[in-house]
This record gives structure tokens, sequence and C-alpha cells, in this order.
């Protein structure tokens, strides 16, 4: 069974095709990087997200590897160019079977 | 800034950071460089590295990164990662693009453990290697804190 948390993928219903347009995704998690102590010296576990990636009708469109650097409740924004009509995946896994997907469907005129 | 601040700055710094072990050494960052690029030469430029250069928390800091390029199946950006000279570990994250990014940038956020120089390295579709790098300087430093 995996874990999953809330997630939010903000992007455009419609575009025109070879438009450039902006996804901002962004999902719930505490990136515990491992390096942290609690008070009694014990090093705290790490629990992070992995890789996120984002496909369009199959197609892989942005990739990230996140690393311990990367802020809790990762955030990115970047940039895919309309094609066709389709579905966008936005998947991001990590250690202890995390795992969440986003599906977002695009109508491209 | 003057003497007196730097020094309050870095007193603060060191007293949130007592694993000194646990602190990547420029160098670090340097074979973490060296791990991506390979045998290929390293040129400085082309990549923009937005960062602000002094910041208040270092848990959550607001970057951008673009390459200006053409994005076509023949010429693209393939990859932007971000190293840092002084985290724990110095890989902070590493994106990958393709000719349907339409265009070679991103933004995220990252945790930075000290004040520091942090580089921005493109891989191009031809093989090619540029990087830049940003100083910046942390008030409140991320990942060795107490839970």
């Amino acid at each position: 069974m995996s874990r999953s948390s809330r997630a939010v993928v903000t992007m455009p219903k419609t575009a025109k095709k070879g438009e450039v347009f902006s996804i901002r995704a962004i999902v719930q998690h505490d990136m515990e990087s491992g390096f942290r102590h609690t008070e009694q010296g014990e090093r705290v576990p790490r629990d992070m997200i992995r890789s996120f990636v984002c496909t369009y009708n199959g197609n892989e469109v942005f990739k990230a590897d996140l690393h311990s650097g990367v802020a809790s409740n990762p955030l990115f924004i970047f940039y895919a160019k309309a094609e066709q009509s389709g579905n966008f995946e936005f998947k991001w896994q990590g250690d202890n079977n995390y795992l969440t997907v986003v599906n977002q469907a695009i109508t491209v005129a | 800034m003057n003497q007196r601040r730097q020094l309050i700055v870095s007193l603060t710094a060191l007293s949130l950071c007592p694993w000194e072990s646990a602190i990547a050494l420029p160098s670090e960052a340097m074979q973490a460089m060296q791990a991506i690029v390979g045998k290929s030469p390293v040129n400085t430029g082309r990549v923009y590295f937005e960062l602000p250069p002094l910041v208040e928390s270092g848990n959550l800091v607001a970057v951008k990164f673009s390459v200006d390029s053409p994005m076509t199946p023949t010429n693209f950006v393939r990859a932007i990662h971000i190293i840092s000279e002084a985290n724990p570990s110095p890989n902070v994250v590493s994106c990958y693009f393709t000719p349907l990014s339409g265009k070679a940038e991103a933004s995220t956020r990252i945790r930075l453990a000290d004040s520091q120089r942090v580089w921005a390295l493109a891989q191009m579709s031809d093989g090619s290697f540029w990087r830049t790098s940003v100083d910046t300087v942390i008030t409140l430093s991320a990942c060795t804190e107490m839970v």
C-alpha cells in the first residue's frame, strides 16, 4: 500500500497549438532530510520525495531529481508546449512507498 | 555590511550548525559537479540563476533558473543541476527538460544551510556544460536545527 498526499496542479484547460504555457505543481510533504536531530540527539530518519515526472500523452515533458536541499512541500513551476489535446500526468515518488499521481486534461485548438 | 554585523551573522551560523562534519566543503560541490560533467570542459555563463542575495530563513528559498536556448529536437537544454557549497549534501535538485518543455526555465524552493555560493550547472543536448554561481547570505540556516 503506497502513501500519498495532497497535490495541486495549476495549468490552463485549453491552449493554442504551439503555445508555451506554465504549469505549477505543488505537493504536501515534509521532505525530512535525514540530517536533523531531536533534542535527545537521535537522528530523524530520511523521508523524502525522490522524483517528480510530468508526461504529456505519455511523453516526458519535465523531470526532477529531488535531493535533501529541496524545501518542504516541493513546488515546481515549469513550461510545456501545446501539441495536441490529451492528458498531462504528474507523478511524485519517494521514500517509504510514497506515490502521488495527478492527471489533468488539456484541449488544444 | 559592517564588521560587527558580519560577526553576529557568522556567530549565529556557528551556533546553529554545531555539526561541522555534516557540512559539505566547496570541494565536495566541485566533486558533485565533476560527477555530472565527467571529462567534458565546463564553460561559464549562459545560465540565468536567480537567488536572493540576502535570505532571512534558509528553510525556504525561492530560486529560478533558465537557459536562453531554442528547444528543438536537435538543439535543447537537457538539464539544469543546482549544487550547493555548504549544505550537508551538495546536490540540491536536478531538473531535466525535453523539446516538449518549450522553454528551459523552472522555479522551485530550496533549503540552504549557511551563507554560501550556489551553482547552477546546465547540460545542453550537444554535450556542452555551462555554469553560473550566486553568493547568498543566510541569517537563519536550515537542515541542522533541532526538531
